[in-house]
């Protein structure tokens, strides 16, 4: 319990955490202000010509997916040759889709939360896994790089005590300020579509969504502190953890993803780790396989696969894991000097 | 035995593979015991901080008992560290942290009361500082840091490695003070120093180390006494017939331009009588003792081979081993 406390507030002494937070607070004011100057509150009239312009469009959709069916039945009517509609109607379903026009959509300078809400969601996401990852890295690394883990091991002679305790504390802090932050800005921005812009079509689907995403979003800015965290402690720096991720980068990223090509492995896509990170976010992401279509001469073929946030979930944690059971396996026996 | 450290065999080898393996400590054996003051002595390199490292659980040994309090190290470390203090070559902190928030941290993770802190910084001179970033130390300011924290727990034992280094002649003779006050109080001390006449005046029991080894233990005065020779210094007013008055009564005798030294007299009188009779008459008297600084170069060869002798894979010659380094004893042993 001591230990944690020293360990708490070590890390809140860090500057480099404090100027982490001043700029999460500042890209907070700015976006928050610009979006604030540059909305207003739509006029009754407004919302009523947007909804009308929306009623519009959704009998356009409505009317073409009617016609396309019609023509799938045969219907004289609808065989023109010069009217394109896909082959298969589902494409422009609405109810397939999950999509149709709304108000919010035909509202111009007028902030709406639901059309926003996810872009600026993903914004925070972004920022705290750097601030995880680089408050994780610079918290064992430069702890090591003082002497401060030396200097601990003097007064608690156990690694694995020690090494768990700042791993355990960092995560609390980090889940902490995320969960805090983006809580946070959502509401602010929720406030600012209601007092200065257009809350949009919140429903229960539009909130779940939200949420999940929400939540995978911080699962993800923990996975980055923990990867952070080993990468600096196997690699005795900050700036080893910074190396580590820009070699994966540029070596596997880029210099393997040509290699699988060259070598036309299947489905490449999804030995990528930034592909899963996409997946998980989004929840799903399609990648284009072109196995399947081989030997398809004709017709139709669906030459795509998924990467669901399940598999996308499982890889980062086994990942994570990973990277983390080695560094407090390195931690370990490592001579201390 | 109420050995407050005992270290019996211990081996340290670091291996590296690009430049091969350096044995820094060849079974080497160190017993403290309770209330001493015990000064632990070797050239540069001869493997103090990594024994005092392997004790207290920073390096892993090859092989090796060791225990303190009777408690296996580093095993059982967890259960005496509250009562150990130490400092290991000049300890690092975070630069950006003030020294008084250091020893917080510390004092908190330690379940040490926080109050403490003050009195340690107070203890070591550095209260008036402690509200500064360690960044704006001098060197001898961050050590007295480094002593505070180890004075942080009062602990019972107290291991210095070089505590001395960077201290002004003040923070030289307020270091031995307070290692005085304590040994006083009952603290058993463990001191490296390159400093000789320091841990001749504070410390009553020596260890040297040499090339990972020891070469001699025991209390300062009997091991003082093993070097003693019983040489005397003489000064007379006719030097050359003082000579050889001197090697006819059977003395062994080494003339220098000003004086001679004169060795195997148990009794000096038996020198005064000896040319006081022939009519020689003697200005000075001197008995030489050998004090810690030339017991320590006789015994660790420094000067000589100062380095230990690096073993790569393949083997290598020992006459390599003097490669070129920096060896402060290499140093001494020109002047001497
Ligand atoms: N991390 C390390 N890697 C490789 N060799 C090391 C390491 N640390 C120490 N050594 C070697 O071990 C030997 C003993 O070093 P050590 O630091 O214990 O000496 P010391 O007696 O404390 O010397 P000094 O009086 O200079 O402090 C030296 O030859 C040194 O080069
Ligand atoms: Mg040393």
């Amino acid at each position: 319990m001591n230990l944690i406390r020293a360990e708490a507030e070590r890390l809140a002494a860090r500057r480099f955490v404090q100027l982490m937070v001043l700029l999460l607070m500042l890209a907070f004011v700015v976006t928050a202000g610009t979006t604030l100057a540059s909305s207003h509150t739509p006029t009754s009239a407004e919302v009523a010509a947007a909804e009308q312009q929306a009623a519009a469009e959704r009998s356009v959709i409505e009317r073409e997916h009617a016609r396309c069916l019609a023509r799938d039945r045969g219907e004289a009517w609808a065989q023109d040759r010069n009217h394109y509609l896909p082959a298969d109607c589902s494409e422009i379903d609405p109810v397939v889709q999950g999509w149709s026009p709304t108000a919010a959509n035909y509202l111009t300078d007028v902030f709406t939360f639901t059309q926003q809400a996810e872009a600026l969601l993903y914004f925070l996401v972004a920022f705290l896994v750097l601030f995880g990852f680089l408050v994780g890295a610079s918290y064992i690394g430069a702890d090591l790089n003082s002497g401060g883990v030396v200097n601990l091991l003097l007064w608690r002679p156990r690694r694995m005590t020690v090494l768990g305790t700042k791993l355990g504390t960092l995560l609390g802090a980090v889940l902490v300020l995320s969960v805090l932050a983006s809580v946070a800005y959502l509401v602010t921005f929720w406030v600012i579509a209601q007092v200065a812009g257009y809350p949009g079509p919140t429903d229960a689907t539009f909130w779940a969504d939200l949420a999940a995403r929400w939540g995978r979003g911080v699962g993800l800015v923990l996975f980055a502190t923990a990867i952070g965290f080993a990468l600096a402690t196997v690699g005795r720096h900050t700036a080893a953890a910074v190396g580590a991720v820009l070699a994966y980068l540029v070596v596997w990223e880029m210099g393997g993803r040509i290699m699988m090509q060259i070598l036309d492995v299947s489905r490449p896509d999804q030995l990528l780790l930034s592909n899963h990170v996409g997946a998980w976010l989004a929840g799903e992401l399609r990648f284009w396989d072109a196995t399947p279509c081989a030997d398809a001469f004709t017709g139709y073929c669906n030459g795509t696969y998924p990467l669901t946030w399940h598999l996308a979930f499982v890889v980062l944690l086994l990942f994570t894991a990973g990277l983390t059971t080695t560094a407090f396996a390195v931690f370990r026996r490592r001579d201390l000097i | 035995m109420s050995g407050v450290i005992e270290i019996e065999g211990l081996r340290k080898t670091f291996r590296s593979v690009r430049k091969g393996h350096r044995v820094a400590v060849a079974g080497f054996d160190l017993l403290v015991e309770a209330g001493q003051v015990h000064g632990f002595l070797g050239p540069n390199g001869s493997g103090k901080t990594t024994t005092l490292r392997a004790l207290l659980g920073l390096v892993r040994a090859d092989a090796g008992q060791m225990r303190v309090f009777g408690a296996d190290a580093p095993q059982s470390l967890p259960q005496v560290a509250h009562r150990v203090g130490a400092i290991v070559e000049s300890p690092q902190f975070f630069g950006n942290f003030t020294g008084h928030r250091t020893l917080r941290l510390l004092a908190v993770a330690g379940g040490v009361p926080v109050s403490r802190v003050d009195e340690a910084l107070e203890q070591v001179g550095l209260r008036d500082r402690g509200h500064d970033r360690v960044k704006g130390y001098s060197l001898g300011m961050k050590q007295r840091l480094a002593v505070a924290s180890a004075l942080l727990k009062r602990p019972e034992l107290l291991i210095l490695d070089e505590p001395a280094n960077g201290l002004d002649p003040a923070g030289i003779r307020e270091m031995r003070d307070l290692m005085r006050t304590l040994a006083g109080n009952g603290v058993t001390v463990l001191v490296s120093s390159h400093i000789l006449a320091e841990i001749q005046l504070i410390c009553d029991h020596v260890t040297i180390i040499s090339r990972g080894q020891r070469v001699t233990a025991g209390p300062v005065t009997e091991v003082l006494a093993g070097f003693d020779r019983n040489e005397c210094l003489v000064r007379a007013d006719d030097l050359t017939r003082a000579e050889q008055l001197l090697q006819a009564a059977g003395l062994t005798v080494t003339a220098h331009a000003d004086h001679l030294v004169v060795g195997g007299v148990p009794d000096p009188t038996l020198i005064s009588r000896t040319l006081g009779e022939q009519d020689v008459w003697v200005r000075e008297l001197t008995p030489v003792r050998p004090d810690l600084e030339s017991v320590f170069l006789e015994l660790t060869g420094a000067g000589q081979q100062p380095t230990l002798p690096r073993q790569t894979d393949g083997g290598s010659a020992p006459g390599l081993s003097g490669a070129p380094s920096i060896d402060l004893d290499e140093f001494r042993g020109v002047q001497a």
